[in-house]
Formats: structure tokens, sequence, C-alpha cells
């Protein structure tokens, strides 16, 4: 996702170089104007969440820790420690290894890096998915 | 800027060396339709006097922005062959008149084709949700609908002189040929790893159909790409993601929901059955309802590129349109969808 600060800066110049200019009613468009003050304001108390990161973090070190005892040895072997770009060569390398690894073998493997996955999306969803209460 | 001409002035200039028997020739109604998220789409009318009669003709006129959402993959200059193919066949597309590769002219390389007459409503407001609901009613629209298409997938592509646009080999080429050019928009957007994505990449590969009969494929066939008059399809649109590619694409994409929002109705304007009915009697196909679920997939895929790439051109300072920026949002929410049609 877009860094939260680069969001805040773009919308705030929106705001105030794009609508509140085009609004010719006095008071939406000195709402419009107070709008990009305040969120200049809030840019400056709100930080990126770090739990999501952690979230993930977490989920991907479990994954890369358990690999090699299901016998996708070869796959993980070389791969380098645990994180999403790692985590993308380890599906390209179990997708081309799927016969010499043998079905079994590949399909445990993809069930526990799908299991993964879903555990990533699930983060990324606390952001992007619907509002909650 | 004062002195500065007006891209509406320039067009007319253009339009006089264009059509030198016109005299007297101005423009009038010029509208931006859409500040398209691909390209900037004018409609106009010039008026003039030929042979002392006084004429008057609509047109259209796209022009890349250059900064679209579809980058290197998006040809201007492909579409407008693509229509001009298109002219003598049975598939209801607007004139093309001229193309222009030039940037100088008018800040970008632009076309210029047959204003239809007719409205391409957008289905996703509830105004428009109503027109198609009350269209589907009077029954007339979606049997033009279903024949429009039919009129795509039956057209005899190689002698219209499409091939052009890539053949695909036989088999599973088609597939793993429109997965390499949405991988080639990711890699050229992506700015982290995803690894849902490539999940769901490597499934698209290990799993891909093959095709039964290759047929010119729109890309995007739904409402809102289509001009309507009178209920009857007048002309197709939105001519930037066609192929020469598998047929159950389309249909694929006329199934999903993803274009109805709400609507019992396929796109917003046909009943599901009907839909299967008559698109099979009059294309002689039978639909493969499993490549349909693969395609389903490849869609998502493909959104995810879509959206990968318009974020990107956000954050990468190429567009100030938040509309781009909020697609960074519906990234993980098109990746959940793809994760929930592959089980995890």
């Amino acid at each position: 996702m877009i860094p939260v600060k680069h969001l805040f800066d773009e919308v705030i110049a929106s705001l105030r170089n794009v609508i509140a200019p085009a609004i010719a009613e006095p008071y939406p468009k000195a709402q419009a104007y107070m709008a990009a003050v305040i969120l200049e304001f809030i840019a400056r108390q709100v930080d990126e969440r770090v739990d999501l990161a952690e979230g993930k973090q977490r989920a991907l070190e479990a994954l890369f820790a358990r690999l090699p005892s299901i016998g996708a040895v070869k796959s993980v072997s070389g791969i380098g420690a645990a994180s999403e770009a790692h985590l993308c060569e380890l599906i390209e390398r179990l997708y081309a290894d799927r016969t010499s690894l043998g079905e079994e073998v590949f399909t445990t493997a993809n069930r526990l890096v799908r299991e993964t996955l879903r555990q990533l999306l699930d983060q990324d969803l606390k952001v992007a998915g619907p509002a909650q209460e | 800027m004062a002195g500065e001409r007006t891209i509406q002035e320039k067009i007319g200039d253009y339009l006089r060396t264009k059509m030198p028997g016109a005299r007297d020739l101005t423009l009038s109604d010029w509208v931006q339709t859409a500040v398209g998220w691909s390209h900037e789409i004018y409609v106009f009318y010039a008026n003039w006097r030929e042979d002392g009669v006084a004429r008057r003709q609509g047109f259209c006129l796209r022009k890349d922005p250059g900064s679209g959402l579809l980058r290197e993959l998006s040809s201007l200059e492909e579409q407008f062959r693509v229509i001009k193919a298109l002219e003598n066949t049975a598939v209801p597309t607007p004139k093309a008149y001229w193309y222009e590769a030039d940037p100088g002219l008018i800040g970008g390389p632009f076309f210029v084709m047959e204003k239809v007459e007719g409205e391409a409503t957008n289905p996703w407001s509830r105004a428009g949700k109503q027109f198609y609901a009350e269209a589907a009613r009077r029954g007339k629209l979606p049997m033009s609908f279903v024949e429009a298409l039919a009129s795509l997938h039956n057209l005899d592509w190689r002698a219209a002189g499409l091939d052009f646009i890539g053949v695909p080999g036989p088999g599973k080429d088609f597939a793993l040929r429109e997965i390499a050019k949405w991988e080639k928009l990711i890699a050229e957007s992506l700015r982290k790893p995803e690894p849902v994505l490539t999940e769901v990449v490597m499934w698209l590969k290990a799993n891909a159909p093959a095709v039964q009969r290759l047929a010119f494929v729109h890309g995007a066939y739904r409402t809102g790409n289509l001009i309507i008059k009178d209920d009857v399809i007048t002309a197709v649109i939105d001519w930037e993601l066609q192929v020469i590619g598998d047929p159950m694409y389309d249909v694929t994409y006329v199934l999903s929901d993803l274009n109805r929002e709400g609507s019992p109705l396929l796109s917003c304007v046909v009943e599901r059955d009907f839909f299967i009915e008559h698109y099979q009697r009059l294309t002689g196909l039978t639909i493969d309802f499993e490549a349909c679920r693969y395609y389903q997939i490849l869609y998502m895929m493909r959104t995810a590129a879509f959206w990968l790439s318009a974020s990107g051109l956000f954050a990468e300072g190429r567009s100030k349109d938040l509309r781009l920026a909020r697609t960074t949002y519906s990234v993980p929410v098109v990746l959940n969808m793809a994760a929930k049609a592959l089980g995890f």
C-alpha cells in the first residue's frame, strides 16, 4: 500500500489546490481549506501500523521454519531469511520443483504456503477490508 | 495562459487540413465525456458547408494522456486499426477516421472516430441500473447484447485483417500469453513483493486451459462499453483489451458478478439462462464452465494488475488523481477474492 504520509500529503494538496479553488460557495470552500489544515495536523499524529508488519513477519518465520521438515528442503535451501520477497521466490520454486518434490510434498507445502498467505492477506485487510464496528 | 490555443481550436485546425472540401468549418457542442483512467475522450460536432450545402457531423476523439492505466500495453494506433478493420464487418463499431502519432499536436497521440448516436449509460449508478433494468423488461436490449457478442465471436478475424494484434498458438498458449501480458504490467508497477499474487499467477500458469476455438475477443464486454439507441447496441466501444483468444474469456466477463453489482441480471441487463441459451445458439459454442472458472481467476489477476498500475502511477508521481490513489486499498480486496476462489 502507498505509505500513509504520502497519501496525507497528496490529499491535502488536492484539497488545497484542486478542490477548494473550484468551489464557488464560500462556506463549503472554507470547509475544504480547513479540512486540508486539519489533515496536516492529523498527519503528524498518525503513524503506519507496525503491528501489521509484525504479524506478517511472525507468519513468514513460522512457515520458513516448518517447510524443511515436510520434505521441501530443496525448494527452501539457500532462499534467505523469511520475508515477502523470499516467499515469492519460494512459491515459484515449489511450482518449478513440483515434479521432483512429488505431488504429496508439493500439496502439503502449497497448503502451508496458502495458510501463510491467508495470514498475510488478513493483515492487509485490517486496513483495506470493510470497515468494522 | 494568454495566447495559448485550446485543444478545441487545435482540433478545428486539424479537421480543416483533413477535410479540405469543408468550407467555414467550426466545432460545436464540445464536451470532455470522461477523464479516463486510460484515455481522455472528447465528443463534438463539426459544422461546415460543402458544395453549397450545410453539413453537420458528430466526432469522438480519444487521446493518450501519457499516464494511462495500461502504461506501455496501451496502443492508440492498435485501437484505431482494430476499429478500422471492424468497419465492414457485422460487429457494430464507429467509423474510424484519422490517427495521429505526433504528440506535439494536442499533447499526446490521438485518433478521431465517428460519434455514434446513442448512450453508453454507466451501469454502476442508481440511474444506470434503473435504465438497464427497464430496458431488460422491454426485452429488446438483452437480445441485442447477446447478438453483438456473438457477432464478435463469429467474426472471421483473419479475413478482417485482425491477425496483426497477435495470434496465439494452439492449446494453452492464449492463457499463457494473457498471463505474461499482465505479469509485465505488474512488473512495471510493483513497488513491493506481493506473494499472494505470485501464488495466483503460478496457479494460473499450472492450470491454463486449452482453447477450443480461437475468436476475436473484446476483453471487457459489458454494459458501459456499449452504445445503445432505442434498445439496440449501435456500437461496441473501448477497444483497449481485445485479443485473439478464447471466446470463453468474454463469456466469463459477462457471467461475472463483478459486472452487475447487486443486479440479478448479467451486466445489469440480461438474465443468465437467456444469455446462455441464445449465446450458444448464435455461436454454436458450448459454454465451458470449467474454463470460465479459470478465466474468472485470470480476471482477478488482471484486475490486481490494473490496481497495482493505477496506485503505482500515483505513488510514482506520474498522476495526482486521487482515484488512482484509492486503488491501493483495492489490491488486497481483489487478491482476497482470488484467494477465496482458490480455496484459501
